[in-house]
């Protein structure tokens, strides 16, 4: 009975999205293409930063709201380690280490923030990390902005995109000159939905083994775990690392879509669009995000096209006005009709509003 | 057999001026089914929290099996053999039945996260070895029909015998129980009474607290009373239903 339930949860959701992407192409006559593609690849990473989120908080119960500076630590670490151009000179590094070995050393260094940042906060009270990670990220986001002469500080990063884009196989750019998009960023969209695909495997293999459970054992009552002679702590950490170390995948991919890195990427905005992200598509739940994301991304990337057909003269703050304003309302009417998101269990409600 | 399995030297907590423990010197005898009773407020679940780690003590030691375990983690304490239970149901809510006891049952090797990438199959024979100790273990208990309802759907008492089958499949060598029959029916209250005696002839070390004198009496060994923090009575429930100080201890909390 729960697997038939699932399953229209999961039409659903795939209906929601199919006509959101619809939505888009109605409202785009011309350049739905690229629109479609900017949007999807948008999707695609803030979903898989948002599932990170769902290890941290829905599986093991732990508010995490500095999320942006795991995404940052993974993209910083893997760009400052291959050759790039940084700073107000432009300062140019020409040697470094292949794309795929620093983006392993990227993720691996966001997952070891994650355990440097749990160590002494993890074991506070859920109010209290929530409170440490906001702040761990924002000093963070101030280091690396002020470290100019290695982080590039407001000047940022530059000509890195070519250690990645040199392994773009060769059907997407004879798709791009048909299609008409750019191709580098179809290269991206396809990274970040694969990075997806496989995260989604992994986590799959993981929710239901014993560790998960374990886990999940830890968001409902730290106390019962101990008592039965397990180390919360420890499991707790071992949740922070992961999450973080998807987080910083994520990152990595952002910093390609990008083109160009700098801190103001990772302002807590970001650790908010996530978590929108994670409530949408549902709590606990692995493959939910995926469809928040998409659905997330149909509204900012069209409200504009949205709020011109509503308000003809409205102008660009109007437009960001509006644009908060259909996200927090669609948040709302979740919360009060789907309160587990779309995907989530009734059953196992994480946002409980007492 | 250890005379003195799990015991306690001068062992001292406070909360602001209240004490709520200062106890000189008490020990459990292995095997033996002891009770813990006083008047609300006497200190039995600080007693129980202090000597399960669950909070450090101000002064004084505590051993386990001759070892001094007065600053161990709870998780520590647990994995020697002593596993609690909570005055105030800790159930694990948006788990199964089942997944509550296969968590608890769960040796700490086959929750690693290596295992459960590399999902072996000693971990899945692992499991089910497990799943038919649970079954065994809820049948016992009559929750058999709960196994895959979540537990946060069941009645105060079902999750009274819920924390007893997750101590159970734990395997404890000593057993310390806070209130188990507390908020449960006459019935259920009996079918609990008779398991925690087969558990004690099955050679667990128990240690009970419990308000209901009747069940107390009935299958203890020996009874200690504290009131106020501190150990009054000690012996065989025959002596401790005639003893002076317990009576005044409990009229006096009438009168007040
Ligand atoms: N966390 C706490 N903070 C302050 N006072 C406490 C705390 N826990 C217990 N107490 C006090 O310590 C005394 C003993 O409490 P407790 O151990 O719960 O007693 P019992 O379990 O015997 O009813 C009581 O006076 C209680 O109010
Ligand atoms: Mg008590």
């Amino acid at each position: 009975m729960i697997t038939k339930r699932f399953s229209l949860q999961f039409i659903f959701a795939l209906s929601i999205s199919i006509f959101s992407i619809y939505l888009v192409f109605f409202l785009n006559p011309d350049g739905a293409i690229r629109i479609l593609l900017n949007l999807v690849t948008f999707a695609g990473i803030y979903g898989l930063s948002a599932i990170g989120l769902n290890v941290h908080f829905g599986w093991t119960g732990l508010l995490n709201f500095g999320h942006a500076s795991f995404m940052g630590v993974g993209a910083y670490v893997t760009l400052l380690l291959m050759p790039h151009a940084a700073g107000r000179e432009g300062v140019v590094v020409t040697t470094g280490l292949p794309f795929f070995v620093a983006l392993i050393i990227g993720i691996l260094a966001a997952a070891l923030f994650g355990l440097l940042l749990g160590l002494p906060a993890i074991r506070l009270r859920g109010d209290y990390l929530a409170i440490v990670t906001i702040a761990a990220a924002e000093i963070f986001r101030l280091l690396v902005r002020d470290l100019e002469s290695i982080t590039g500080g407001v000047y940022g990063i530059i000509n890195y995109t070519e250690n990645f884009q040199k392994y773009r196989p060769s059907f997407i750019d004879e798709l791009s000159d048909n299609l008409g998009f750019s191709a580098s960023q179809g290269w991206v969209c396809l990274a970040a939905w694969i990075s997806i695909f496989f995260t989604v495997l992994f986590l799959k293999r993981l929710s239901k083994s014993p560790w998960g459970r374990a886990l999940r054992a830890v968001r409902e009552d730290e106390d019962a775990v101990r008592a039965m002679g397990k180390n919360a702590v420890w499991l707790k950490l071992q949740s922070f690392m992961l999450g973080a170390g998807i987080a910083g995948l994520s990152g990595v991919l952002l910093a390609f879509n990008y083109g160009s890195l700098e801190s103001t990427v990772f302002i807590p905005l970001l650790t908010f669009y996530v978590w929108a992200i994670m409530i949408l598509g549902g709590v606990g739940t692995i493959t939910g995000p995926i469809f928040g994301s998409i659905i997330f991304w149909v509204i900012i990337s069209e409200t504009d096209r949205l709020a011109y057909l509503l308000f003809e003269n409205a102008n660009g703050q109007q437009l960001a006005g509006v644009r908060f304003l259909l996200v927090g309302v669609l948040i709302m009417f979740l919360m009060i009709f789907r309160p587990s998101g779309l995907l989530g269990k009734k059953e196992e409600l994480l946002l409980d509003v007492k | 057999m250890l005379n003195n399995l799990i015991s306690v030297k001068n062992l001292k907590k406070s909360f602001g001026g209240i004490t709520a423990v200062d106890i000189k010197e008490l020990s459990f005898i292995e095997g033996e089914l002891t009770s813990v009773i006083g008047p609300n407020g006497a200190g039995k679940t600080t007693f129980f929290d202090l000597i399960s780690g669950f909070q450090n003590a101000d002064s004084g030691d505590i051993f386990l099996k001759e070892k001094n375990i007065s600053n161990s983690q709870p998780y520590k304490i647990a994995r020697m053999g002593m596993v609690r239970t909570f005055q105030l149901t800790k159930v694990f809510d948006r788990m199964t039945v089942m997944e509550n006891l296969l968590f608890s049952g769960s040796d700490v090797n086959n929750d690693s996260f290596l295992r459960s990438i590399l999902k072996l199959n000693s971990q899945k024979v692992y499991e089910n070895s497990l799943k038919d100790k649970a079954n065994e273990i809820m049948n016992d208990l009559n929750i058999g029909h709960m196994a895959d309802s979540y537990a946060r759907e069941l009645s105060g008492g079902q999750k009274k015998l819920l924390e007893l089958a997750r101590a159970i499949i734990n395997e404890p060598e000593i057993l310390l129980l806070d209130e188990p029959l507390a908020g449960v029916n006459p019935k259920l209250a009996e079918d609990i009474l008779s398991l925690i005696k087969k558990l004690s002839e099955d050679g667990i070390t128990i240690v009970m607290v419990e308000h209901n004198i009747e069940a107390v009496m009935k299958i203890s060994e020996r009874v200690v009373v504290l009131a106020e923090g501190s150990l009054i009575a000690d012996g065989s429930p025959n002596e401790i239903r005639t003893n002076k100080n317990v009576i005044e201890a409990y009229l006096g909390k009438d009168d007040e």
